[in-house]
């Protein structure tokens, strides 16, 4: 839908709620997803959603109410008749304890920047010639090729009842996952890339690392690791779930009030993890799919969260903020744009890495599989590793080590353990997809080590 | 007029589809209500309208989905086209496993509609369950009340008309509090089915008054215990937390989609290969699973999966030994295939998608373990020399083919020499599943048996949630790694 329909419909829901002397805001979201699936080296699934979503939020005194409806992109009549509904349900709200925000959008704000229409044109034909380009050669009667290819456009629009003004967003987002996966040992290598420009796409990268991963896993040995304590060298997806852990339980206001942090008020401005931990939220990052603005219309600025090993402070949004009596700080958002901040280890893929020397047995662990918050207060969070882990020995030679699970604390993680960080970032791919497509990305560095991570369970095959 | 789905079902036959079928969801609502120390910060109703289409051309699947029933010949269309498009990578052309024909309906047994109750009482009950849970100790409180009622019509190009009325219900309750080191420390509850109907019923004041009161209760008595101590022993899972045992390590394990490799590129694998049926130990004598969408008070019986094909009672481990799997008319046929045997007579029933926009993938229905006959909870625990009872999920965490996991919970009491000692804080256990399962060594008769719910399954990619079950009584595990 062009931008000025979308603000134009907002327009008329807001008259209309004003009609019935409601106090309304306004969500908007319409996307256009394609999926193509792999699996057993077939496109196992072809599918293209087109979605429009309206979310209406009703205020009165010390009471909310909301609704919302999927439905037709031009069905104005459904979408006032969940303004009803939310009308219709504010009576029956239980009072609150403190008086909510409704936004009064200042001024009108276009952001656009993060949309690609060449993104938006892809077709299934185009995903399939590049996923053929990424692994020509690499599939065999036993090796054979699985994938996720997320392609689309999302358009998100907010407005309330209490201006006339309103915040428009549209990008469009790309995550690829290649896995290669032996259907007779079990193992399984992955190429992850993540993209908000089809410019930014590059298949020989996915090639190259695909490539090299497939002749270690069908050339080296594979081994059990042993259950101690080891030397770990984290790929951007590991670490990008364990920062997106800082977002949950870190830097969240609100999680710290319910007691679901591991940060304190008396951390902030004390050195809590090493001086090699910079983590910024910055909208200036496209590679974030930035909002530039947020919900409430609130210009957002880059700003550090742990400036090397320092907390910084607590992030509030703002329906947090109104409840524990703190100022909103920008980041009512459906997704932050964080970033790690690299280091000053130039090395820039682990083909790299594994080629220089070393003096200790490593293991390198690209991805994490199904972690769990163990323990939210003291950042404890266990996993095991997958995709492609790493056995990178003493004396130079490399072995493919079955899955290993091990348990850590943010706390040490990001702290006295962590050896060394990777000058080069990537985006890691975040896009959620479970009720509504909601681009983001965190950056991270493309390696990064940590020192002596008891391995506590370690499988004896794939 | 409404859309003539019959017709453009014929249509895409005509243009050479060899299999079309529709999901047309005319309505679906979902009430969240959350209280959270006492202030309702969600009260929402979501409602969705669409129709998802998918359509197999040249053996190979499309699919399209969209709200607009003014564009569903385009919508049909699109799918078409998807499928054309996949099938120029086709390696293994897919074929559907016989079915029977149905034309029928079913309802979800309810007795009070929750979407009738009026807000007021909605609200009502909630408070009162808040103020049970209010204590000057207790810094967090949460109720929670979702509830889902929808309407799913269903055609395909076999002839199959289905339509499936579906109410659900999951209400839960929350408490959190710090310990002596800081640490929070938090006890939940969502009640098991409580008799044959998934309705308001279900909110029985009364009922939720008493466990609210032993939340509380047993909230003060982790915040106050010992930490969990390092050591294997053995392990009594309760219900509320043997549930997500079977439902991780049995559940997904058993998925025929994962066996056969269409999950890799996200959700995982499994250890489990096409030759163990009928071979694999999976656990010891004691273990008998079943998958039954014929338990009529869970959200894992929905009558009609999304094939079309009717609500089954299959088992999956019989006295230890892998029989079965959670299955598809899909993936049945290429498994029988890859085997070179028919290892799968016909589909399980299980296919289903979370809403008019995914496709329908293998989903778990209700994922039962039978009862066994070592008695009662406490009997069990007269059994035992040295072990911990465990209850509650706080986390989890499973290996990708889902060869091992490790879970940590809400409580745990100590049990030494045949008796029930003092509470446990941060209990963790963890394990490789064969091993785990092989050392089953009691299972708790009826009265300890509990069906579960999980409104929260995810899976698929693109993603998707989904509602079902697991009927599981009190089970020991031999041997476990515990700690904190």
């Amino acid at each position: 839908m062009a931008k000025e329909n979308a603000i134009k419909m907002l327009k008329e829901l807001a008259a209309y709620a004003l009609s019935k002397d409601a106090k309304a805001m306004f969500a908007w979201q319409s996307e256009d997803s394609r999926f193509v699936r792999y699996a057993n080296s077939a496109v196992s699934l072809n599918t293209r959603e087109i979605l429009t979503k309206l979310e209406v939020m009703v205020y009165g005194d010390r009471k909310m109410a909301s609704s919302s409806i999927m439905t037709d992109a031009d069905d104005l009549d459904s979408m006032k008749k969940a303004v009803d509904k939310a009308i219709e349900m504010l009576p029956f709200a239980a009072p609150l304890t403190y008086q909510p925000t409704i936004s009064a959008i200042q001024e009108t704000v276009i952001s656009e920047e993060a949309y690609d229409p060449a993104v938006a044109a892809m077709t299934s034909e185009d995903v399939i010639a590049f996923v053929e380009e990424a692994v020509s050669g690499l599939e065999t009667e036993d090796i054979l090729l699985s994938g996720n290819i997320s392609s689309g456009a999302t358009e998100q629009a907010f407005m309330s009842t209490e201006s006339t003004e309103a915040v428009y967003w549209r990008a469009t987002d790309i995550g690829i996952t290649l896995v290669l996966a032996s259907l007779r040992d079990k193992w399984e290598v992955n190429a992850e890339q993540f993209a908000g420009r089809v410019e930014n796409l590059d298949a020989g990268a996915l090639h190259d690392r695909l490539s090299w991963l497939v002749e270690l896993y069908t050339a080296a040995p594979a081994e059990r690791v042993p259950e101690q304590p080891f030397t770990i060298v984290f790929g951007p997806a590991a670490l990008a779930t364990y920062v997106d852990y800082h977002t949950w339980i870190g830097f969240n206001g609100g999680a710290m009030k319910r007691g679901f942090a591991m940060m304190s008020p008396d951390d902030i401005g004390q050195k809590v993890l090493s001086d090699r931990f910079t983590l910024m939220e910055d909208p200036t990052l496209l590679e974030t799919y930035p909002r530039p603005v947020d919900q409430y219309g609130r210009a957002r600025k880059s700003r550090p969260i742990f400036d090397r090993g320092v907390f910084q402070g607590f992030i509030w949004r703002q329906s947090d903020a109104d409840e524990f009596g703190e100022k909103a700080t920008g980041h009512d958002v459906t997704s932050l744009s964080v970033a790690m901040k690299g280091g000053d280890r130039k090395v820039s893929t682990i083909q790299e890495f594994a080629a220089l020397p070393r003096d200790r047995d490593i293991l390198y662990i690209p991805y994490l599989h199904y972690t769990g918050l163990v323990n939210p207060t003291k950042g404890i969070v266990t996993g095991t590793s997958r995709f492609g882990p790493l056995w990178l020995k003493k004396d130079g030679s490399i072995a493919v080590p079955y899955n290993v699970r091990f348990t850590v604390s943010l706390k040490d993680l990001f702290g006295d353990k962590l050896l060394w960080v990777s000058e080069k970032t990537v985006p890691w791919g975040e896009s959620s997809h479970y009720r509504s497509r909601n681009p983001g990305a965190t950056v991270v560095p493309v390696l990064a080590c940590v020192d002596n991570i008891d391995i506590e369970l370690s499988n004896e095959s794939f | 007029m409404g859309v003539e789905w019959k017709h453009l079902i014929k249509r895409l036959a005509d243009r050479g589809a060899e299999y079309v079928d529709v999901r047309y969801v005319p309505k679906e609502e979902n009430d969240t209500l959350v209280m959270w120390n006492g202030n309702l910060i969600a009260f929402d109703r979501a409602e969705e309208r669409g129709y998802g289409v998918r359509v197999l051309v040249d053996g190979a699947w499309g699919f399209a989905a969209s709200s607009c029933e003014e564009e569903a010949e385009a919508v049909f269309d699109r799918a078409f086209d998807n499928a054309a498009a996949a099938s120029k990578r086709s390696r293994r052309p897919i074929r559907l496993a016989d079915k029977d024909i149905v034309k029928a309906r079913f309802e979800s047994p309810c007795g009070i509609d929750p979407f009738e109750v009026p807000l007021l009482e909605r609200v009502a009950i909630m408070k009162d369950i808040d103020s049970a849970l209010q204590h000057k100790n207790v810094p967090q409180r949460v109720v929670s009340i979702k509830t889902t009622r929808k309407t799913i019509r269903y055609f395909d190009s076999e002839g199959a008309e289905i339509e499936k009325y579906i109410i659900e219900i999951f209400p839960a309750i929350q408490v959190a509090s710090f310990d002596s080191e800081g640490v929070m420390q938090q006890r939940g509850y969502r009640p098991p089915r409580l008799g044959p109907t998934r309705g308001w019923e279900l909110m029985n004041k009364d009922h939720w008054k008493r466990e609210s009161d032993r939340v509380l209760s047993e909230l003060f008595e982790v915040i106050a215990a010992p930490s969990c101590p390092s050591e294997r022993c053995s392990v009594i899972l309760m219900p509320d937390m043997m549930f997500l045992q079977v439902h991780e390590t049995i559940g997904h394990a058993l998925e025929l989609d994962r066996i056969l490799g269409y999950e890799l590129s996200y959700a995982g694998g499994s250890f489990v290969r096409l030759d163990d049926f009928g071979k694999l130990q999976y656990g010891s004598e004691k273990l008998n699973a079943r998958a039954d969408a014929t338990l009529i008070n869970s959200p894992g019986s929905f009558g009609y999966d999304d094939d079309g094909v009717p609500a089954k009672n299959r088992m999956l481990i019989e006295n230890g030994i892998l029989t079965g799997a959670i299955t598809s008319r899909q993936m049945v046929m290429e498994a029988n295939d890859r085997a070179g045997r028919e290892i799968f007579l016909d589909s399980g029933g299980t296919s289903r998608a979370c809403a008019f926009y995914r496709v329908p993938i293998e989903r778990m229905t209700n994922i039962n373990i039978d009862p066994g006959e070592d008695g009662t909870l406490e009997d069990i625990i007269k059994g035992t020399e040295r072990g911990v009872i465990l209850s509650g999920e706080r986390s989890w965490s499973i290996g990708s083919t889902r060869e091992q996991f490790h879970f940590a919970t809400d409580i745990g009491w100590l049990v030494e020499d045949g008796e029930k000692k003092g509470a446990l804080r941060n209990c963790t256990y963890e394990g490789m599943t064969l091993d785990f399962y092989r050392s089953l060594t009691k299972v708790g008769d009826e009265s300890t048996w509990e069906v579960q719910y999980v409104d929260n399954c995810g899976k698929g990619a693109p993603s998707q949630e989904m509602q079902l079950g697991h009927g599981v009584p009190v089970c020991r595990f031999d041997n476990v790694k515990v700690g904190e």
